[in-house]
Order: structure tokens, then sequence, then C-alpha cells
């Protein structure tokens, strides 16, 4: 599948193979969301290719956020569209789970009261196919498949840096842990896209640089990340591509070093335009 | 001392039967915070579908009880979980983001509903209807405490079904996404959970649990009427509150204290047996005021 795209930058390409710019897997096409006279989106465009990470900016209030609500079904936009792999969105939120995309959320929320194992095994839902009776008989059909589910929950739970504990709930794990967890949770749902809104937030610089680190080895899984962050040093150093939110407009589109160069950017976050 | 032996017996009998439904109050409230008002109702038509499929088998299938017995209970857990999906469809749904006041309300208008319907639909159902006993009439006994073989039925079917929930809850994929969903219904739905749904199979599985009750009672005093459900229901909110709010263990735990309670204060305090049907809501309010989040209650900020 070749894509079209003719305005594609060159340095996402970074880490993958061949020619052939990687395709198009999510593109929102004017995104509107009005709350009430509020103009919280207005006519947003944005896609994600194979393989990116995908910064998110803008000061606070830009509709970062309600944008990562609209694509997950949590508010309806008013008008635009979302397309997955070229297939149109129904914008609900089971619906787009299952189409393939997972999120974190900027205030962490976990099953508080599941362990930290259990919190990823919902995560699977979709990925689990299993009778009530044969659950209840607990054959070995259901007992095998049960064991699998629960070695993939551990897997994803090592991946990101965590050891299942059977005793523990997920509202006793630290901060850090907390916001780890949920990210395995949101990979069980094995997404084409991952979502992640500011998930260095509250984190000190040496749990910042192994987020880093963590979302660098979940593009390398082959799952694209689009990131929300205020820390502009964390999204410089780790995106493809940024773009930059104020107002609920798409200011500014491209690498680290065009967004920091232009000058909307710079009198978005400032206040002043530059010389 | 075997007068308290014998008592005690009794009461876990009547608090296995307010168990079973308090189970279907409690599910309810934690996936939706909804006080179901109706559920004592969803019991009472279970017992009177129970009883009309009963009435129309021919004579050698009805005194058999071997294949009565699962006819029956078949018909009363379709008529109660078809009634309280019905219920949840037409009258909960559409209301699910109004107040909860409003949702409280409409539960109280449908339970009227499910009342006054049976009363003027069923054949002749503004009179008690008498229900087969079918389990072997008589008692067998354990030292001097005598127990009547359907009271130990009874309790067989109530611990089993207690056990498929338990198992159903924490082991099925279902049962996973019904506590996830209590726990955070946005989140769930993000994780591809229909938490419609979810909450329909909730309802269900209330029902069906509450059917159970209703055969048994039925069962075991021999009648049921179209008013059954008002008092069974208001003790089985009491002893889901007892137990703690969303609590699943809380509630049978609950029901089994207000059982045994109620038979104790009875047998006990100087003319109680009058006071037979107060015991329960005086429990409530002591409840209510000194631990409101009844005894395996969690604390509700760790909820939220």
């Amino acid at each position: 599948m070749k894509s079209v795209d003719s305005d594609f930058s060159p340095s996402s390409l970074s880490g993958l193979a061949g020619n052939f710019p990687p395709r198009v897997l999510l593109r929102a096409s004017g995104l509107t969301v009005r709350f009430g006279g509020l103009l919280a989106l207005d006519a947003v465009d944005f896609e994600v290719r194979e393989g990116e990470i995908v910064g998110l900016i803008g000061p606070n209030g830009a509709g970062k956020t309600t944008f990562f609500n609209c694509l997950t079904g949590l508010v309806m936009p008013d008008e635009g569209e979302v397309r997955y792999k070229g297939q149109l969105l129904v914008l609900r939120p089971y619906k787009v789970a299952e189409a393939g995309l997972a999120r974190t959320f900027q205030n962490i929320r976990l099953f508080p009261n599941m362990t930290p194992l259990e919190n990823v095994l919902v995560g699977r839902h979709c990925h689990t196919k299993e009778g009530v009776w044969s659950a209840l008989w607990r054959g070995k059909r259901f007992r095998e498949a049960e064991a699998s589910a629960r070695m993939a929950a551990a897997e994803f739970l090592d991946f990101v840096g965590l050891v299942p504990d059977e005793d523990l709930s997920a509202h006793s794990l630290s901060y850090g842990d907390q916001r780890r967890l949920e990210i395995a949770r949101a990979l069980a749902c094995e997404p084409g896209v991952l979502l992640l809104d500011e998930p260095t937030a509250g984190m000190n610089p040496r749990e910042t640089q192994a987020m880093l680190e963590l979302v660098q080895q979940i593009r390398d899984r082959g799952v694209a990340v689009v990131v929300i962050e205020h820390d502009m040093r964390f999204i410089f150093s780790l995106c493809d591509r940024i773009v930059v939110l104020d107002s609920g407009c798409k200011l500014s589109e491209g690498t680290s070093v065009e967004v920091r160069k232009d000058p909307r950017v710079i009198e978005a976050y400032l206040g002043i335009s530059p010389e | 001392m075997e007068q308290f032996a014998q008592q005690f017996v009794n009461g876990v009998v009547l608090g296995a039967m307010y168990g079973l439904i308090a189970l279907g109050y409690t599910m309810v409230y934690g996936i939706i915070q909804l006080w179901n008002f109706a559920h004592g109702e969803i019991f009472m038509v279970g017992a009177f579908g129970g009883l009309a499929v009963w009435t129309a088998l021919p004579e050698s299938l009805a005194e058999n009880a071997f294949l009565a017995l699962p006819l029956i209970f078949t018909a009363a857990v379709f008529t109660a979980t078809f009634t309280a999906v019905l219920v949840e469809r037409v009258a909960y749904r559409p209301l699910r983001s109004s107040p909860r006041i409003t949702a409280l309300i409409t539960a109280i208008g449908v339970s009227i509903v499910l009342q006054e319907s049976v009363r003027l639909f069923y054949p002749d159902g503004k009179r008690p209807q008498s229900f087969p006993g079918l389990v072997a009439e008589g008692n067998f006994s354990i030292g001097d405490v005598r127990i009547p073989w359907v009271s130990l039925f009874i309790v067989i079917v109530a611990f089993f079904a207690m056990l498929l929930l338990q198992a159903f809850v924490h082991a099925t994929k279902t049962g996973k996404a019904m506590r996830a969903v209590s726990q955070d219904p946005d989140t769930a739905r993000l994780m591809g959970i229909d938490v419609n749904r979810i909450i329909m199979v909730t309802f269900a599985v209330g029902a069906i649990l509450a059917a159970l009750a209703g055969v048994l009672q039925g069962m075991k005093f021999r009648q049921i009427d179209f008013h059954m459900g008002f008092l069974a229901g208001l003790k089985a909110f009491t002893a889901a509150v007892l137990g703690g709010i969303g609590n699943i263990t809380g509630a049978v735990l609950g029901g089994l204290l207000l059982g045994i309670t109620e038979v104790m204060a009875t047998q006990y305090i100087p003319q109680g047996s009058a006071w037979k049907d107060v015991w329960a809501f005086i429990v409530l309010i002591v409840v209510l005021v000194f631990r409101p989040t009844g005894l395996l209650g969690e604390d509700v900020s760790v909820r939220a």
C-alpha cells in the first residue's frame, strides 16, 4: 500500500526499512468540538503513520486532551471524522478499543481494587474469547486459555518493568509504577496506535528518562505513539513529528527543529512576536 | 441450648434467602449506583413464573419432583431475567445520566407496576396462590435439632448459587469486565468493554438469583402472593447495606446475619414475634448510624 502524501518528512523514516513512506494508520479530518459557545477543537486535521512517535503540544487549554477524548469516543465531535487503517471509526469507546486505539490518562485511571495483573487482564478484554460455561466448568481448554492470558499479561507487566504481585492492589503502587501499569494495560489491548496523555507528569528526571526509553521500545514493537507532554526536552528528543495546538486550532506541524523555529509557536508559548 | 441451635438453623435458612436477593441489589448498586427497589418484585415475578409453569404441567409430571423442580426453576429464572432486562432497557437506561433520585423514584414506580400487573393479570392474582412443596415433607434430625428437608434444600441451592456467582465474577471474562465497570465505567469502555451489555448482564444475574429465592420461598411457605416482594425486597436491601454496599461477600454475610438476628429476636425478646418485621429495620438504622459503609464496605474514597 503506497501513501500518496507528498509532504512526508523523512525523519519519521528512522528505524524503518524500505523507501516507501510508511502508510497512514490514523487520520482525523476536520475534527470540531464545541462546548456550548466555546470552540474546543476547530477543524483539526491529524495523522499518524506506522512506526511514528508524534508529539502533541500546546499551552494549557489548547484542546490536547479534548482531542484524545474525541479520538477515543469519550467526547463526540460535532464535525469531522476519524479513520483507522482507512476504515471509518465508530466513535464509541469500546469500538475504538476493538479497532486498535488505546490510551492512558493525564490523571491516572486504573481499576484501583484490582491487582496489577488483573488490570492488565481487563486490558486484554478484546483479545480473550471465553464462554461463561467453559469458565464455570473450568475444562482443559479454559485452563489453557486462562494460563495463556495470564502469561501474556505478565509479559506486558514485565515489558514496562513491573513485577506481578498477587496481593497488591493497584492503588497501593507508587505513582511512577501506576503510570507504567496504565501503559501495560493499554498495550494489552494490542493497539496499533497508543495515545499517552502526559506520561511523565510528576516524574523525576530519572523516571522521565526511563519513560523516554519505554516509549521508544513501544515504537520498536510496532506500535505508533501519540504523546501529549509539557516537558519539551522529552518531546524534542523523542518525537519524529510534532503537532502544536493552540485554542483548538492546529498552529504548526513538523520536526522538532521546524517547530522550535516557528514564530507562531514561540508567540503562542511566550506571548510575544519575535523580530 | 437446643432451642438456640434450632433457631440458629432457622435463621440460616431465612438468611440464605435474604442473601440471594441481596446479591442482586448490591451488584446493581455496585455497577450503576442505583438502588433498584423493583428488585423485590423481580423475586416475586420469578416465583409466579415458576408457579405458572407448574400449574400447566400434566399431573403425572407435576407430582414428580425430579422433573418438575428443574422446570419450575427454569421457568422462574426465565421470567425474572426477561422482566429485569426489560425493566433495565425501558425504565433505567434512558435515565442513566439523570440524577440518582430520578432513577430511584422510577424504581419505586416500576415496583408498583410489576405488583399490580401480577395482581391484575395472573389468574386470581389478588389472592395468595398455593405453591407446591415438592421436596419430601418431614424432617431429619441432628441431635435434638430437627431440620426440614426443604430447609436443607434451600441452603444447598443458595450455597451453590453463591459459589457459582463467585466463580462467575472472578474467573470469567464477563465477571472481570463487571468488576472493571463498577470501578471505573469510562476506562472500562476504553478497554473494549461494552458497558451497556455488562449492565444488562448484571441485571440478569441478579434476577436469576432472585428467581431462585422466589421459588425457594414458595416451597418453604407453600404460598406466594403479589405483595411478597415488598417486604422481602426491603429486608434484602437491609442485608445489602449491612454487608457493605456493592460487596458480594457482604451481601451474603448481611443476609445470614439479618436472618439469624430476626429469628433470635423473635425467640428471645418478650413479645418479639409481634415485632417480627421490625428487627430488620432496627438493624438497618443502627448500621446507617454507626457504620454506614457496612461490615465489609470499602472506604468510599478508594473507589473514586
